[in-house]
């Protein structure tokens, strides 16, 4: 007969020392605190402020509004045209990006000479500064000197010069176009590294079967990058949804109200009307209505996380 | 022992110069060019040498965003000590209470004399008191290209009709326009010589008359029906309209001194000026003012008066306006004026009497900064009517 001898738990665990205990929360802290400070802290005085009748260049008439400077928002026709321009903005903007993306992405998936060069040159768009592409394209559309339309005009194409970001039913989809164009190589280069993260003995296995090319696409590629679209085109409509300095650069949100969007209205009333009491309330206002996509996106960082 | 004495003596000595040399004051001064070779660094050196003890920061702030970065960082309390300033912007700076009086520095300081006449009166503040010195001026004028006027037998035109006569008769589209309108930020002063000349006033039934409305749809015509500006119109500024001219894409167009200089390098002889027309009887062109101030909040207010004051005189200023391309606001330096071609510095002389500044009230910087812009550009692009947008425009002066 043997005895199996178990190894005896000991019956007391011993605490780490304090210090240990305290050490990830010792490590956080810095970057918590600076968060508090330079994001809490300023969203906090936003809400305050936002209730308050405050214009800068009247310090002292500044009272207190309640929800009145949400009232007058609601009843802001300009507010309601900002807002379906921020639809259009962030509805054609991310799926024209994605998309363009993905053609590049495969594109550049696939061997040939040069290959490396290729892949370095797109990123181009992504690197400039936004006010370099937006005076950038602000020459190439002007309907005087600009290049876009010479070109048209050289193709027939058009018989005049089109006023592309003067034509309050263009200027938006002008916009439209030169973020697209700014904003692609992000989800090329994302892409790319999805692909290349799917096994060749798929698409070997695949092609044994007989599959088509499109079906290959449809049922390896595609699930293949999934993730990466979705984590991508969040983080996009966020960044998309905020971005206001190429239209700033471009039009200032005219002609009139025609490409206004809600971030950028809420910085012309705060900046240059120095009606900040309104102004913040149309970034609360946006805030909410955007953290509905930024909820989306944490949930999913978050299932990302626990699995 | 003495060579201790001498030891002690010589760091005491030490310490106080590094002292009085912590104590140099320093003025922070803001201003914006936008020539890009400005010689201010010449100006800042000249006074520190002039003036040891005193340090300046000068610092060129883009002019897109001038005042609202004036604004906010005067209510954040970093404002600058001095900067320059436009009247327009005097109404809001005064209610902030940001401005310092230098009414009795002025008359203490031997350089008024040399001022132009009149300049100090019209720099005046509602309440009566003097918070700004001049420092440039500019009237604005009609450029035309004279080369094309004589090939269509043409006078340059002195009145509205004339105007709008010539700007149909050179307008080839889509090559040339009779007229370059700034529609975007910045057009408000194109704009009031067709529309403030004929009655329009910015106050409360000042822009809804019927005269005032014909003024302005008489304006927007030339773009709708006329076809005499080009379409990019509601969305050009400064360096659209001025880009077309040189081109040879627009014949006539609306600017002052400032940019005489690039017109002839880019046209020579074929660029010329007079004042703008006269329409409908009455005759209103903007005077683009310039000032310095020094600011309330500030804790050098000599230091930074001593700094203004300097580059108001005689040659300094000179020096100053050899950089903006504008006008000096010395007597002495008018008398030998060589940076401008002769022709536009008639031009801005013979534009000065019926040469006006915008009123002076709190609704007018809203009005320059985003109101007209908006409304100029929803009324060419036929969102709304020129009544509609008259309309809106006296609103902000209802209030």
């Amino acid at each position: 007969m043997s005895t199996v001898v178990t190894p005896r738990q000991p019956s007391v665990v011993i605490a780490p020392a304090l210090s240990t205990r305290l050490m990830p929360y010792a490590l956080l802290a810095p970057a918590f605190l600076v968060t508090l400070f330079i994001v809490f802290f300023p969203m906090a005085q936003a809400i305050y402020t936002s209730f308050f009748d405050l214009i800068l260049w009247k310090p002292n008439a500044s009272r207190f509004v309640g929800f009145g400077n949400y009232i007058k928002l609601f009843n802001d026709p300009v507010f309601w045209t900002a807002l379906g321009h921020t639809a259009v903005w962030i509805g054609l903007t991310v799926p024209l990006q994605m998309g363009l993306g993905l053609i590049t992405a495969l594109l550049l998936n696939r061997e040939f000479p040069w290959r490396g060069l290729a892949r370095a040159l797109i990123i181009i768009p992504w690197a400039l500064p936004s006010v370099v592409i937006a005076l950038m394209w602000r020459w190439i559309y002007d309907p005087n000197t600009g290049v876009l339309n010479d070109i048209l005009l050289h193709l027939s194409i058009i018989q005049t010069a089109v006023p592309w970001l003067a034509d309050p039913d263009l200027a938006l989809y002008a916009i439209i176009a030169t973020l697209t164009w700014q904003g692609f190589p992000f989800f090329a280069v994302m892409i790319l590294a999805g692909l290349q993260g799917i096994p060749r003995s798929q698409y070997e296995a695949a092609s044994i079967d007989g599959a088509s090319a499109w079906r290959q696409f449809r049922h390896i590629t595609l699930p293949g990058i999934a993730p990466v679209l979705g984590t991508a085109g969040l983080l996009r409509v966020i960044w998309v949804a905020n971005s206001m300095d190429v239209i700033f650069v471009m039009t200032g949100g005219g002609p009139g109200y025609a490409t206004h969007t809600l971030p950028l209205y809420a910085f012309v009333r705060a900046r240059q009307n120095l009606d900040f009491g309104y102004g913040t309330a149309i970034a609360v206002t946006f805030t909410l209505l955007l953290g509905v996509v930024v909820a989306v996106y944490l949930m999913r960082t978050m299932r990302e996380v626990e699995r | 022992m003495s060579y201790f004495k001498k030891l002690t003596m010589g760091v005491a000595i030490g310490a106080m110069l590094a002292a009085g040399a912590a104590q140099a004051e320093t003025v922070r001064f803001w201003y914006h060019f936008d020539n890009p070779e400005n010689p201010m660094a010449d100006l800042v050196a000249k006074f520190e040498t002039a003036n040891p003890g005193i340090t300046i920061e000068a610092e060129n702030v883009p002019w897109n965003s001038y005042y609202d970065t004036l604004y906010t960082s005067l209510v954040g309390g970093n404002a600058p000590d001095a900067a320059m300033v436009k009247l327009f912007a005097q109404p809001r700076l005064v209610e902030m209470g940001a401005l310092e009086p230098i009414g009795e520095r002025i008359d203490a300081w031997p350089a008024k004399a040399d001022l132009l006449d009149n300049l100090l009166e019209l720099n005046k503040a509602q309440d009566g008191q003097h918070y700004y010195l001049p420092i440039q001026y500019v009237a604005l004028y009609l450029y035309y290209r004279a080369d094309l006027f004589e090939q269509a037998g043409l006078k340059p035109p002195a009145t509205c009709d004339e105007f709008r006569d010539a700007a149909i008769k050179l307008t080839k589209a889509p090559d040339t326009y009779g007229f370059g309108l700034r529609g975007g930020k910045g057009g408000w002063d194109q704009w009031g010589a067709f529309v403030l000349s004929q009655g329009a006033e910015l106050k409360p039934g000042g822009l809804t008359s019927d005269k005032a409305v014909a003024a302005n749809q008489w304006l927007i015509d030339l773009f709708q029906k006329d076809k005499v500006i080009p379409p990019s119109a509601p969305n050009d500024g400064f360096q659209e309209i001025t880009g077309a001219f040189k081109s040879g894409k627009t014949a006539m167009t609306i600017h002052h001194i400032g940019s005489s200089n690039d017109m002839v390098k880019a046209l020579g002889d074929k660029v010329s000026a007079v004042p703008v027309p006269e329409c409908g009887g009455g005759h209103w062109t903007s005077y683009g003012d310039e000032s310095l101030a020094v600011f309330s909040a500030s804790e050098a207010k000599d230091a930074a008066w001593k700094w203004i004051s300097f580059l108001a005189e005689g040659e300094n200023n000179v020096a100053f306006n050899k950089a903006t391309g504008q006008m000096t606001v010395t007597q002495s330096g008018a008398a030998n004026w060589k940076l401008h071609e002769r022709r536009f510095v008639d031009a801005t002389v013979n534009s000065l009497p019926f040469a006006k500044v915008l009123p002076q009230n709190t609704a007018t910087s809203e009005f320059v900064n985003t109101a007209w812009q908006i409304n100029m550009q929803q009324a060419l692009t036929g969102q709304i009517t020129s009544k509609q947008m008259m309309e809106q425009l006296e609103g902000l002066f209802a209030q």
